[in-house]
């Protein structure tokens, strides 16, 4: 109970700083980011390659001129290969193969920022992004599917970074930004799917 | 504006997946092939000497028996198959000179899918050859319990190797060994000799001590 009063208070205080500035309220803006993303924690054991295939969209709309509320929709693709081993597969079996872990991940969520100083040359940003994640886990041996998984779960994502307008008041300009991201899955001994992106995005105003 | 940016942000996504490589395309050939090889942990390899090896190569499709081939490059997949054994000691016999062992080449050609569940994988290609081949008018073809029967998705080489010089006492074709190659460049003839060792390279128990 007194965490949500603490955060009606925090939203009323943004509520009212955006109302003594007027650059961001009203406004919708879309980000596109290109989005590397490096696996952190267990699943770094499962694939400990970047994935350098990684995309970011997001709407943010001005509450205020600090506080913003959004949508987002990313995509990553992460994916190792081991070298060829033999794996003992039973009582006298035995399969030589290169194993690869493939995941894909599409995080759908909306997203909440609060911006530090909305009028400065660089303006930094923090937030968090909640929402749904759309998970493909393949396992192969060589070219054949070993096991396989898709699944929709939980990804949670605190975010910070910065926005660097191209001109003093406007509104479209670089963004610069790096996230955590929470996404848990559990499936045979794989315990999570959390990594950590960084975003290199060009923002820009939706006007009608 | 708005719409143009939901457009583009879709459009950008699907693009982003769909240009993803399916992991199987990210291997090459040689990455892409698998060797399975299975065999019974009761036998006593060592205590074999001799084997024989059939001259054709059978062709199974769909589960089907369809015809015993000799192309070049069945020959060249018997010759490497018989290379490797010697590498191991053993020692070519006819097929009427009594050989300890039995081996029998497949190609195995099949239209539907499955996981590999490696707990099961195991095929009775085997037993598509006549055990009057081997001398034993019939017998039966035995295969240790702990193997299953598995389908495959495309085309593979398969082999059996079945104990012979036991057969009259245990009144039955033992396979004791099997191994199987899959996946891209499997029917290559430049890659024979390349796979079949690889299946013995994992088989260290095959070896004699006669």
């Amino acid at each position: 109970m007194r965490q949500k009063s603490y955060l009606y208070t925090l939203l009323a205080a943004f509520l009212l700083t955006g109302s003594l500035l007027h650059a961001q309220q009203g406004e919708m803006k879309a980000t596109i980011s290109y989005a590397p993303a490096m696996p952190v924690g267990s699943f770094k054991d499962h694939i400990n390659k970047t994935s350098l295939n990684g995309w970011n969209a997001n709407l943010q709309y001005g509450i205020s001129d600090k506080f913003s509320i959004g949508g987002g929709v990313g995509f990553n693709d992460f994916y190792k290969k081991y070298p060829r081993q033999i794996y003992k597969t039973g009582e006298g079996s035995d399969i030589s193969a290169v194993l690869t872990n493939s995941v894909q991940v599409i995080p759908v969520t909306v997203n909440a920022r609060y911006h530090f100083m909305p009028e400065s040359k660089v303006q930094p940003y923090a937030g968090i992004n909640i929402g749904a994640n759309i998970i493909m886990y393949e396992e192969l041996l060589g070219e054949y599917s070993n096991d396989s998984k898709s699944t929709v779960g939980f990804t949670g994502s605190p975010v910070a970074g910065v926005f660097i307008p191209f001109s003093k008041t406007g509104l479209t300009g670089i963004d610069l930004g790096a996230a955590y991201n929470y996404m848990p899955f559990k499936y045979g001994d794989i315990n999570g799917l959390d990594n950590l992106s960084v975003r290199l995005g060009i923002s820009f105003p939706l006007r009608n | 504006m708005k719409t143009i940016f939901l457009i583009s942000a879709g459009a950008l996504l699907l693009a982003t997946t769909a240009c993803t490589k399916n992991a199987a395309d990210r291997l090459s050939d040689d990455e892409s092939r698998i060797y399975i090889t299975n065999h019974d942990e009761t036998a006593a390899f060592t205590s074999y000497s001799t084997f024989s090896i059939a001259d054709s190569v059978a062709l199974i499709d769909n589960n089907q028996f369809t015809k015993r081939e000799r192309t070049p490059f069945d020959a060249q997949l018997i010759d490497a198959f018989v290379a490797q054994m010697q590498q191991k000691g053993y020692t070519r016999v006819a097929a009427n000179a009594n050989p300890d062992l039995g081996i029998t080449v497949n190609r195995v050609y099949n239209d539907y899918s499955g996981l590999i569940n490696y707990g099961d994988y195991w095929n009775y290609y085997g037993g598509y050859w006549d055990p009057y081949y081997w001398g034993y008018p019939g017998y039966s073809y035995y295969y240790p319990s702990f193997y299953g029967v598995y389908t495959i998705t495309d085309g593979a080489i398969q082999a059996d190797m079945v104990d012979l010089k036991n057969a009259a006492s245990s009144n039955k074709l033992k396979v004791i060994w099997d191994g199987m190659i899959r996946g891209a460049g499997t029917f290559d003839q430049s890659k024979i000799d390349q796979n079949v060792s690889a299946l013995f390279t994992q088989s260290d128990y095959l070896k004699t001590n006669q």
